[in-house]
């Protein structure tokens, strides 16, 4: 028999063992650490009193005729009652040790046996239960058996009926408390004019919160006047020569000037801000990145060796001098836009001076160029200086069918000897459109870009002066008037996005990078007059 | 995901509303003044674009920065039927480069305001958070010291929480009956959704404001 091992061990003379349930015997160990049973106690007493004092207020309350505050009896209710369950739950662990199942009987257990599975009460709680049954019954302790219980079930009825209506009630009131926020029986109600008017700010209000209507600021008023807050200061940078990167790169329609097309200007404006913002940040791109480590006698080792733009890095690295002489310039060029759109005239007339074959040449390139290519090979701004171009022969070699996707403009990238410029140049030349030369030309005004291209064209000429770069600027331009678009489009096709901007930024360097040659001014100008 | 109800609220009212939450919710009041940047990305990331907040909270001495991004809100009959509007939501913190970072990814900005007002949160059938806040808008760039409330006599009340795909029904209802609490002084719908204001807010505020500190034996 699994007996309680405390009654095993006590004596088992069977007039101890009647009262041993109550009596303080020593407790197993084990079960005296499962369960402290002066714990226990304690608990339960503490847990009397608490229930105790619950009722005293309840009848106080009753008594004053106040009404409770429902949270806090709702927070003591679940109190006690967290209380109760602890208690009932740490006991029911251990009765295992208070109570019996048989299941052998022997000498040891005969005596005892009886009396642990006895079902009569302790004497105590039987009083108790007495007590309460006379209580209960003793307005029908003459009726039959039947009739008390009749009665007994109408009590219960009753009590549930009122538990019902009671709930009931309490939902009405709930409703019709939340019911007159709506029913206007005695609440005052707006005029038609506050009416209104309240609904108009409220759309406003609604519509700039969800969809920021009203908030824009037009492009031409979104100039940093005034100094940053701090918390923007730190963020956006402010040196000067990229004063205008919030602005050139949040809002590309700074400085715009006059195209054709929204999207055109879009790219000329990017191509304007972003070149400075590229500037600013020589970490961001990956052209930017390798920008300190080109020297432009040698094609030095590519930062990026892996990289699928790897093969155009090589000619994205300005050397240094280029690079502060870049900076300066865009320094200049936030500053005179007009000396720009002056520049960028004479760009366009040295450009004519490309002789006529070789503008062809890039017309062609140019109308056969991915963009993704070009995005590539256009790392930024500095990424043109000190290319140059090959001649025209190599451009020749840039096969129409090879300029038709970017991978493959990579390899020939690489696989020119010359300065990558060329590749470059012919990507830049492979778009087909005159779009292209419409952004070209948005891209002119943005002046002191322009002769800091210096994407030399000769082949073995070496010369990164200003002159070259607006040479070829002006030859790209001549060439390719609207090559742009289709290189945007192109871009976005081969899914090479992410140079999109610095494509955008580098047409405008790619045209001062054009070989200079002495007679193209007059080709450009006709060019341009066919074109336009 | 989250689900959301916005509401107006006019700003003689809100100290009463403020004292409503407080005793509702329980907790303290939390300040908040956020400079929201809105960014919309640029064609060369897509042909739709898409929209990006920049949350840059200005309460604390050192700024923090948080970026979010709005989906689509679910739709069809069964959204129809929630009162509250269900959409996909991505938060996460970030450090300050995320500006830049947004510009260089060819992000550009869209508009920006300023956010300034109070919020509570709490946990009430769902982790819940009720913004109050004056909307304004700032004339210049990024000028967060002047700022001019959109609406100088209303302001933007949202009650936002956090649900997944399983639970935003028990999300949804508890912020709902969170709104009915508030019935008697604002009315929240989904954004977009105009709801004008509340006949019995005044009479409402009135009352709050006369037992202050009030009881809430609701």
């Amino acid at each position: 028999m699994d007996g309680p091992a405390a009654l095993g061990q006590g004596h088992t003379q069977p007039q101890q063992e009647q009262a041993a349930a109550k009596v303080v015997e020593r407790l197993n160990p084990a079960v005296q650490q499962q369960l402290n049973l002066e714990s226990v106690k304690t608990r339960a007493v503490s847990l009397f009193k608490a229930i105790s004092r619950i009722l005293e207020d309840f009848d106080h309350i009753a008594r004053t005729n106040s009404s409770p505050k429902w949270q806090d009896v709702l927070g003591q209710f679940s109190m006690v009652n967290l209380e109760l369950y602890n208690i009932v739950e740490d006991i029911k662990k251990v009765s295992k040790a208070f109570v019996v199942h048989p299941k052998n009987v022997n000498a040891e257990n005969a005596a005892i046996l009886p009396v642990m599975i006895s079902s009569k009460l302790l004497p105590e709680i039987e009083a108790d239960d007495n007590s309460k049954r006379e209580q209960l019954l003793y307005a029908m302790q003459n009726l039959s058996v039947p009739m008390q219980l009749e009665k007994l079930k109408a009590r219960i009825d009753m009590i549930g009926a009122a538990c019902e209506s009671a709930e009931k009630v309490i939902a009405d009131t709930r409703k019709t408390y939340f019911g007159t926020r709506q029913g206007p029986t005695n609440i005052l109600t707006l005029d038609k004019a506050q009416a209104a008017k309240i609904q108009e700010q409220e759309n406003l209000l609604r519509h700039a919160v969800n969809h920021g209507q009203g908030l824009r600021i037009p492009m031409d008023q979104r100039q940093i006047t005034s100094g940053l807050p701090a918390h923007l200061a730190d963020v956006l940078p402010v040196a000067d020569t990229s004063q205008t990167i919030s602005e050139s790169s949040g809002m590309y329609m700074k400085n715009t000037p006059p195209m054709a097309s929204n999207a055109v200007n879009n790219q000329g404006a990017l191509m304007q801000g972003s070149g400075s913002q590229l500037m600013g940040r020589a970490a961001a791109s990956p052209g930017g990145t390798v920008m300190s480590s080109f020297d432009n006698t040698t094609a030095s080792p590519l930062p990026y060796a892996n990289s699928p733009r790897s093969g155009s890095n090589m000619m994205n690295t300005p050397s240094p001098q280029q690079q502060t002489q870049l900076q300066q310039q865009q320094q200049q060029q936030l500053q005179q836009q007009q000396q720009q759109q002056q520049q960028q005239q004479q760009q366009r007339q040295r450009l004519m001076q490309l002789p006529p074959h070789q503008q062809q040449i890039l017309a062609q390139q140019l109308r056969q160029n991915p963009m993704a290519g070009l995005g590539q090979s256009l790392g930024g701004q500095q990424q043109f200086q000190g290319r140059q171009l090959p001649s025209g022969g190599i451009q020749h070699s840039m096969g129409q069918s090879q300029l038709n996707q970017g991978n493959q403009l990579n390899r020939q990238f690489n696989q020119m000897s010359s300065t990558a410029n060329s590749a470059l140049f012919n990507a830049a030349q492979a778009t087909p459109n005159n779009q292209m030369m419409s952004n070209m030309s948005a891209m002119m005004p943005s002046q002191p870009l322009v002769p800091r291209m210096q994407f030399g064209l000769s082949g073995g000429n070496r010369t990164l002066g200003s002159q070259m770069n607006d040479q070829v600027f002006s030859n790209m331009g001549a060439s390719n008037p609207n090559n742009m678009m289709p290189i945007q489009q192109q871009q976005q096709q081969t899914g090479s996005q992410g140079s999109f901007g610095n494509m955008q930024q580098n047409t405008q360097n790619l045209q001062p990078t054009m070989v200079p040659m002495q007679n193209l001014q007059q080709n450009f100008q006709q060019q341009r007059q066919n074109q336009q | 995901m989250e689900c959301v109800v916005q509401g107006i609220i006019e700003t003689q009212h809100v100290e009463a509303l403020e004292i409503l939450l407080q005793g509702l919710c329980g907790v303290r009041k939390e300040n908040i003044k956020v400079h929201e940047l809105c960014l919309k990305s640029g064609p060369n990331l897509g042909s739709e674009a898409s929209e990006v907040r920049l949350l840059c909270n200005l309460e604390q001495p050192e700024p923090t920065w948080t970026v979010r991004h709005v989906g689509g809100s679910m739709r069809g009959a069964g959204a129809d039927q929630i009162s509250v509007l269900v959409r996909t939501m991505v938060e996460s913190k970030v450090s300050k480069n995320v500006l830049r970072l947004f510009y260089l990814l060819g992000y550009k900005l869209d508009h920006e305001l300023l956010r300034v007002g109070f919020a509570f949160h709490f946990y009430r059938g769902a982790q819940i958070t009720i913004t109050v806040v004056s909307v304004g808008k700032m004339l210049k760039l990024h000028a967060t010291d002047d700022s001019v409330p959109v609406t100088p006599g209303i302001q933007v009340v949202e009650v936002t929480a956090p649900a997944s795909a399983e639970n935003y029904n028990e999300v949804a209802t508890a912020v709902s009956s969170f709104c009915e609490y508030l019935a008697p002084l604002l009315h929240l719908s989904k954004p977009g959704v105009t709801t004008g204001v509340v006949p019995t807010a005044a009479a409402a505020a009135a009352s709050l404001m006369s037992f202050s500190g009030g009881n809430n034996n609701m």
